[in-house]
């Protein structure tokens, strides 16, 4: 029988603990009678254990039927029918076909079953044979749902501390980052929110003697995959500008790209092979990954910042603009199969002046559907949203552009992670 | 060729493809957990389709309003097998459906017109409020 403190005491991990509970776990002994017993002993036995909801009959070891105690009832206090049956076989009331199963099923498995099986099994329970098919005991309804609570809450407790901890690595890991950004600015905030608690989403910044790198990410992917992916990109990224190169975001993404690829194996032209002509005939092989990075990269030095965008934009605005520029990237990713290994991006050099703002954000905001329409917020709204409010500091800016955004989004599922950044020379 | 229909669901489009009218429609968004599933059968059946057909005026309705990276690259395949056959056998017609207001889709619809030449790209405004 289910025993709370068996279940407490339990240590399994993720992969175990599926298999830690069979049909078996969920053995009662019960009383059985056999068919030669007759319904008034039946009666008898009911009437002395209340505890008992359903009764197996089995012949020779072999189970054969489940009296339900509410039918036997019923069926044996009608006018006349104690009477006419009470002498006879007690196969008369019983359910000829209980759900029966081998002591080693999953509780998975079971589950699907006593679903399946109706109503009547989750009531009445079923029957728990060896692999011989002979009887060894019941397993009730309300012990198998207990069972399957625990589980579901034992997997998502176990899930959920795994993608916590993830997240307390992937936050430190963006802590240099922030010093950096703290140290190198003046005004300028940075909003990171990743979807799944942990995310694809990343950003980098990196102080020099002349000047700073500056760069939003996006990796392909979100959740727990796209947290494995930026850190594969931030090392990659890390060990980039420890060479003099730092000055030159395009061929940065260019080294990206060569790493990437190689990294994950993504080299073929396609990963998808053509079979006899047809292309997507059969599965692409599983074990490809086809990830990469959307990025901009930024150098950014005293009057000038050199950009080079893999499908992400920048976006400026001079001090008394009443329009943002958007300086559109190249239109390929950074690492992806599609994109070839000698790939070149190119830079941008945009003069800076006194109090202009630069920002940059990820499609997680542009994208998002929301408002009456249920459409992306789209560029024309985050930039209208920049300009409305360009001549609060940095920080009340992303208060009021976030606020926009999640009004925005309403009631709508989040689709992707979110990061935006924003600073003032 | 039988006809392909998939219903909506909250992470996958609605897919009419009917092959023996020759007009292929993609409704509502897409980015389901595993984009390569999702789109594998369908670009199998497209290629299947387009194999047998030949001088054919091949009408696309374009009517999604959002779609993940993992599903745009699906959708990358799917005109590059519309492009090829729009250079050889068929006339490709691609009604790219968005709303008024949306500068995302209609600017990645500019995108897709820049990529895949060959297919006669028709951006189509509609109010998706009163839709």
């Amino acid at each position: 029988m289910l025993s709370p403190a068996a279940i407490a005491e339990s240590r399994a991990g993720l992969s175990e603990i599926e298999s830690e509970y069979i049909a078996r776990s969920l053995l009662r002994e019960a009383p059985t009678v056999a068919p030669h017993q007759t319904n008034d002993e039946v009666m008898q036995l009911l009437s002395e254990r209340s505890d008992v909801v359903s009764l197996p009959v089995v012949e020779n070891g072999l189970p054969i039927g489940l009296i339900n105690r509410n039918i036997f009832m019923d069926g044996i206090a009608k006018p006349f029918r104690r009477e006419l049956f009470g002498r006879k076989s007690c196969i008369a009331f019983m359910d000829k076909q209980p759900l029966v199963v081998s002591e080693h099923m999953s509780i998975q498995e079971l589950s699907f079953k006593v679903v399946g099986a109706g109503g009547k099994t989750l009531n009445d329970g079923f029957v728990i044979t060896d692999d011989a098919g002979l009887y060894l005991g019941v397993g009730t309804g309300e012990d198998l749902v207990k069972i399957v609570t625990h589980l579901q809450a034992e997997k998502n407790r176990l899930v959920m501390e795994s993608i916590n901890y993830a997240s307390v690595i992937q936050k430190s890991f963006l802590r240099a980052s922030r010093e950096d950004m703290a140290a190198a600015l003046h005004d300028y905030f940075i909003h990171w929110e990743p979807r799944d608690k942990v995310g694809g989403d990343y950003y980098f910044c990196k102080k020099f003697e002349d000047g700073f790198f500056i760069a939003l990410i996006d990796c392909t992917g979100h959740g727990v995959p796209g947290a494995f992916m930026t850190l594969i990109m931030a090392s990659f990224l890390d060990h980039i500008l420890l060479e003099d190169n730092r000055r030159d975001p395009a061929g940065a993404l260019a080294m990206m790209n060569r790493k990437v690829k190689i990294a994950l194996g993504q080299i073929g032209e396609h990963n998808i092979v053509p079979i006899e002509g047809q292309r997507f005939a059969h599965s692409p092989d599983k074990e490809q990954s086809d990830d990469g990075m959307d990025t901009a990269f930024c150098w950014v030095e005293s009057c000038k910042l050199i950009y080079a965008g893999a499908k992400t934009p920048l976006f400026t605005l001079e001090n008394g603009a009443t329009e943002v520029t958007v300086i559109e990237g190249d239109r390929k990713g950074v690492g992806y199969v599609d994109t070839p290994m000698d790939y070149t991006w190119t830079n941008k050099e945009i003069a800076l002046s006194k109090g202009m703002r630069v920002y940059l954000t990820t499609d997680g905001i542009i994208d998002q559907i929301g408002g009456t329409k249920d459409i992306a917020f789209g560029k024309k709204r985050f930039c209208n949203l920049l300009v409305e409010n360009s001549e609060l500091p940095l920080v009340a800016q992303k208060e009021r552009i976030m606020q926009a955004f999640y009004t925005y989004q309403g009631k709508q599922r989040r689709r992707d992670d979110v990061s935006l950044l924003g600073f003032r020379i | 060729m039988n006809d392909l229909y998939l219903a909506r669901t909250a992470h996958s489009p609605e897919v009419d493809f009917r092959f023996s009218s020759h007009e292929l429609t993609l409704t509502g968004e897409a980015y389901p957990e595993n984009a390569a599933d999702f789109f594998q059968p369908l670009l199998s059946a497209l290629e299947g389709y387009l194999r047998g057909v030949d001088g054919q005026e091949i009408h696309i309705n374009f009517r999604l309003t959002y779609f993940n990276s993992a599903a745009t690259k699906m959708l990358y395949s799917m005109f590059e097998l519309l492009n090829e056959t729009a250079c050889t056998s068929n006339r490709v017609i691609l009604n790219w459906f968005h709303d008024e207001e949306d500068d995302t889709i209609l600017e990645f619809g500019e995108g897709v017109h820049d990529d895949f030449s060959a297919l006669d790209f028709r951006p189509v405004a509609v109010d998706l409020a009163t839709a």
